[in-house]
């Protein structure tokens, strides 16, 4: 019995292959290696969070994709995932995180809460946390479905896989750091 | 306890300070002024062993002239009665005696008042935001605000039907 | 049967020294050259330590009581005196009278020192400590 048609391989970047290697350019390697480990910080404030929890479960198994250690301290993790309502309360406190993150990070806004603050548009509520950090994905959704967090979760995959390794270094990151107002050079609070 | 005799001994110590009774709800009301609103909650407290504050907010009622208010609610857990204490500050001299020596439960509780209508609770040991922001200048639950804000821009009123 | 062991044979304890003396040296230099110290983002603020995202309340360090401490160093110098025995035990069928009188000299002072910690109350475990 085949069960070969119902699943698909990954893609193997572009390279050079011959018989018993392949060789390829250090950035998609490395980028390969990160997409298909990424390490995601769960940042679980509410109704979305439950929805991650159910994403992590058996049924729905973000951890196929590499996403099985889950981590709560941001010096081990890549990906900031934001579900749930942020309040103007939380907000320093999402940045700060953020900041303690070790580059290469990513961020996620599952949900509508922390895509624009969802129907909560209120006093004190943050309408959206691209107020304080910078956001790759956003996953619409009042929750969203599992399905939508993994489809959000592979597009930054994919934005793993094309990094460029000095991006950290170039001075349009740090100007983009700077217009979120997260100082980069500056050993001020 | 029979709230009558409740009522009748309250008449009796503070006959001016009591501005209106009612029941609703099944909760026997008081509203009394705001000068003496430490002495009774002491008194229902030492004598009328009314020990446990079940809770302590406020109100805003634009439309009456003293329009901010603060509402208590004790209980009685000996007699398992509950009464509940409205008292009514003006917006211009929102201050009102704070009940934090009689009750420590109430730190919290009127910070949060504090915090949404700018009720000054005079005595109060640490008197500050408890649940907004510390920067927010203005005391959100009052009604003196537009719904939305109008200085978003990113609204289309398209979308919201307006 | 006797073997000479001669200073040759020793050979390859000393490459592995510089294998692994080399392997340190490489990985420390070389990723610090790699780091490109002068363009990467450090503020304050990113180098704290986490506190879950607010300012830092408090101190991590605590004092804790030192009988723990005395009792790891003490185990430390035992242990050491022990490691002396090994030799000894193995040989001491082969060995004279001189040898055990020697090994008792050794073993004596530690005695002493043992019976001086004891006094000192090292070893109250639940005694107050002043």
């Amino acid at each position: 019995m085949s069960d070969k048609d119902k699943y698909t391989v990954v893609e193997a970047p572009e390279g050079y292959s011959g018989s018993g290697f392949f060789a390829t350019t250090l950035d998609k390697a490395v980028g390969l290696a990160r997409k298909n480990s990424m390490w995601p910080l769960p940042f679980a404030t509410s109704c979305c969070g439950i929805e991650f929890m159910a994403t992590m479960g058996a049924n729905y198994d973000l951890g196929r994709f590499g996403a099985e250690r889950l981590s709560f301290s941001p010096r081990q993790a890549d990906l900031l995932m934001v579900m749930g309502t942020i309040a103007k309360k939380m907000a320093p406190v999402v940045q700060q995180i953020y900041e303690q993150m070790a580059e290469p990070r990513w961020v996620i806004a599952v949900g509508a809460c922390a895509s624009s603050g969802g129907i909560f548009d209120t006093y004190s509520v943050l309408q959206g946390i691209d107020k304080v950090v910078p956001v790759d994905v956003y996953v619409p959704g009042c929750p969203p479905r599992p399905e939508q967090i993994i489809d959000g979760f592979m597009k930054i995959q994919e934005l793993v896989g094309n990094e460029p390794l000095r991006r950290r270094y170039s001075p349009e990151y740090k100007a983009m750091l700077e217009s979120y107002g997260i100082k980069t050079d500056s050993y001020d609070k | 306890m029979e709230y009558t005799i409740l009522l009748q001994e309250l008449k009796n110590k503070f006959e001016d300070k009591i501005l209106s009774v009612d029941e609703a709800a099944d909760i026997f009301t008081l509203t009394v002024s705001s000068e003496a609103i430490k002495e009774i909650v002491s008194y229902l407290k030492e004598q009328q062993s009314f020990i446990y504050l079940t809770d302590l907010c406020g109100i805003h009622y634009p439309e009456q002239e003293k329009e901010l208010g603060v509402i208590y609610h004790l209980h009685n857990l000996v007699a398992n009665k509950r009464i509940r204490l409205k008292t009514f500050v003006s917006k211009a001299h929102p201050q009102i005696d704070s009940i934090v020596s009689l009750f420590s439960g109430a730190n919290w509780m009127e910070r949060e008042t504090f915090d949404f209508y700018g009720i000054d609770f005079v005595g109060h040991p640490n008197l500050i935001r408890i649940l907004n922001v510390e920067y927010m200048d203005y005391h959100p639950m009052r009604k003196e605000y537009p719904l939305e804000d109008a200085t978003r821009l990113d609204k289309d009123d398209r979308f919201f039907g307006r | 049967m006797e073997r000479v062991y001669l200073a040759s044979d020793y050979q390859p304890v000393l490459i592995q020294f510089f294998v692994a003396m080399a392997f340190v040296i490489i990985v420390m230099v070389v990723t610090h050259l790699i780091i490109s110290t002068r363009k990467r983002v450090r503020t304050l603020k990113k180098e704290e330590n986490f506190e879950c995202g607010i300012d830092i309340q408090g101190n991590a360090r605590f004092p804790f009581s030192i009988k723990y401490f005395l009792i790891a160093i003490l185990f430390v110098l035992f242990d050491v005196e022990v490691i002396f025995f090994y030799p000894w035990a193995v040989n001491f069928k082969d060995a004279d009278w001189s040898a055990f009188l020697n090994m008792l000299l050794f073993m004596g002072i530690f005695i002493f020192g043992f019976f001086y910690i004891y006094k000192k109350g090292a070893f109250d475990w639940n005694k107050e400590q002043e």
